[in-house]
């Protein structure tokens, strides 16, 4: 059953990672998951100073606000400083974890507080984790309830948001015209992707989270031109890379996210050369198209 | 389409394959899991050939940024009992034990030690000093709490467990009073101690010389520019010979505090390395805890005198 829930788990974080990522990948935003796992540090040295407790959920919540704090500032910089996206994400995140270095020094520096040992949790121990109820039946890890419960979220906002969401990333200014809030859109998007990825730190770690985010959506991209057939190859990337990471961490003994993670790059590099949009295939395809224009000549 | 499901029933079929994979048998000894080295050692001890006691944490190990392996699930699903620190040495690993407690006997060690022995800052009253170890009387208390957990998880046992728990407190007892003699022989405006980050907390207490750390407690904090000039002049003006690095630790922080001792005319050298969260090699005589602190003890002495 082990193999099972963890692999369940990845693939869980794969779905949702995978499913925002995608809009994220058109929006030119998809290191706003690794900004995230920066900018929490203040959220968990003030809950820490407010609580006086490392559990995890005033953590959590912590976390959770100065996800969302985050993507607000990233947005403001943007669009109040005309600043690219890239360097909006970059100055937010570095500025919030800078805050949360020094709060942690100044008012509790010789308390072990940081990210890695009070957020960041470890698939390998998702099994162990369980919800047993007072009458012993045991439903199963307690990551699997939460990380399904955000996906079905996250479903849920896609399927009602398609329009929404598809006409605001590709073009702002036909949303405009159309009425459709960019502003709202944003917002929404944001705000998922910090939930999804706070809630996924504390059950699996940063590392997979970062990973999942990034790389399917990025190989589903080197694959279809289309977005709904994006999302489903996203998604299918993720699982795989959850399922043949696990193996490749069993066979090594070794970290399971960092096997995971391994694999979606390894699946890059193979949509990289050998997809449609691949430079051999280019390369294939202006071949022929010579050799017919010899014919032809 | 088609070709869709196929790839999606892959993912299931290799599930199926998993499911079915067998537990592997245990040759019927009692199977121990601990997670530092120290603790390791000390159920080794107790326990002697009627258990078979596995270590997570190997040596040289940070147990603050420990990764676990999939091998590491799978020994915490065998052991018959599971030892463990605790006061958040582990981390977040902490909370996995507090919820394998429910299926199995788990004992964090450093629970039954008094609160009043224990160290905190003073503004976080919560969050104690896990680096008992060094404190050679405290560690004592942990080794005889951990040889009544085992009594009780291995009744058939526990008379076994308890002359050999004996046996051990009172090797315990000699090697607190060997450091003790020791360190008394530093003269006492010598007896300072530092290191890169603060895990010597307790044997400072217990051995009356003075500890300053240039990190926090977490090997991760960062140690600010004023940390650094305030431990220069420290070291300048009361004449210390010798800073030490950890085995664990990266020693790159304190090379900055010698070669700024140097460019104030003050020639401080490192004396040494310290084992401080992980053990030597297995085999080697720093490879058990007695073994270790001695080393550690005779590292500073030396350096001191």
């Amino acid at each position: 059953m082990d193999a099972f829930w963890i692999i369940l788990t990845g693939s869980l974080v794969a779905s949702s990672c995978g499913l925002l990522g995608c809009f994220l990948l058109l929006r030119k935003m998809t290191m706003v998951g690794d900004a995230i796992s920066h900018a929490v540090l203040p959220g968990i040295a003030i809950a820490y100073l407010i609580t006086d407790s490392r559990a995890s959920f005033p953590m959590l919540l912590g976390a959770a606000i100065f996800g969302i704090i985050t993507t607000m500032l990233i947005e403001f910089f943007s669009k109040l400083g005309k600043l690219q996206e890239d360097a909006a994400i970059g100055v937010s995140f570095t500025w919030l974890f800078s805050i949360g270095v020094i709060l942690i020094s100044f008012f509790a520096g010789q308390v072990d507080l940081d990210q890695e040992c009070v957020l960041y949790g470890e698939i390998a121990y998702v099994p162990l984790q369980t919800i047993i109820l007072d009458n012993g039946i045991d439903l199963g890890p307690e990551a699997v309830w939460m990380l399904g419960f955000n996906l079905l979220v996250v479903i849920t906002v896609i399927v009602t948001g398609y329009k929404g969401l598809l006409v605001t990333s590709f073009d702002e200014l036909l949303a405009a015209s159309l009425g459709i809030s960019t502003v709202f859109w944003h917002y929404l998007l944001m705000s998922l992707v910090s939930l999804t990825t706070v809630f996924s730190f504390e059950s699996v770690g940063a590392i997979m989270v970062v990973a999942f985010l990034i790389g399917p959506p990025a190989i589903a991209y080197l694959l279809t031109d289309r977005l709904p057939r994006m999302l489903i190859l996203s998604v299918l990337a993720g699982i795989l890379s959850a399922i043949f990471g696990y193996f490749l961490a069993v066979g090594i003994n070794g970290s399971i996210a960092g096997a995971m993670a391994s694999v979606i790059g390894l699946q890059f590099i193979l949509a990289l050369f050998f997809g449609p949009k691949s430079g051999l295939n280019i390369l294939k395809s202006n071949l022929a198209k010579n050799e017919k224009q010899k014919i032809s000549a | 389409m088609k070709r869709f499901f196929i790839v999606l029933a892959i993912p299931f079929i290799l599930l199926i394959i998993v499911g079915c994979e067998q537990e592997q048998s245990k040759n019927g000894k009692l199977y121990i899991v601990t997670t530092t080295g120290m603790i390791q050692d000390a159920l080794k001890n107790i326990a002697q050939e009627k258990a078979e006691v596995i270590g997570l944490m190997g040596p040289g190990v940070d147990p603050h940024l420990y990764k676990p392996t999939p091998g590491d699930l799978s020994e915490l699903r065998k052991a018959d009992v599971v030892f463990y620190n605790g006061l958040h040495l582990e981390g977040k690993m902490g909370e996995v034990f507090e919820q394998l407690s429910r299926q199995k006997p788990v004992f964090a060690i450093a629970d039954e030690i008094d609160k009043n022995s224990l160290q905190a800052p003073q503004d976080a009253s919560q969050a104690y000093d896990p680096h008992i170890w060094f404190d050679v009387e405290l560690w004592k208390q942990t080794v005889d709490y951990a040889g009544k957990s085992l009594a009780e998880a291995d009744t058939t046992n526990a008379q076994y467990f308890m002359s050999n728990t004996k046996a051990y407190t009172n090797a315990l007892d000699t090697l607190h009073r060997w450091v003790k003699q020791q360190i008394a022989q530093i003269p006492k405006k010598q007896r300072v101690l530092i290191t890169a980050h603060d895990a010597f907390g307790y044997f400072g207490t217990a051995y009356q010389i003075e500890v300053k750390g240039l990190q926090g407690i977490s090997t991760l904090s960062e140690f600010g520019l004023r940390d650094v000039s305030e431990l220069v002049n420290f070291i300048v003006e009361n004449n210390i010979k010798a800073v030490f690095v950890e085995t664990s630790v990266s020693s790159k922080s304190l090379e900055t505090v010698v070669s700024g001792c140097k460019e104030k005319g003050h020639d401080v050298k490192i004396g040494g390395t310290l084992y401080s969260d992980a053990m030597g090699e297995a085999g080697t005589a720093e490879g058990t805890y007695i073994g270790m602190v001695k080393s550690n003890v005779n590292t500073i002495v030396s350096s001191l005198k």
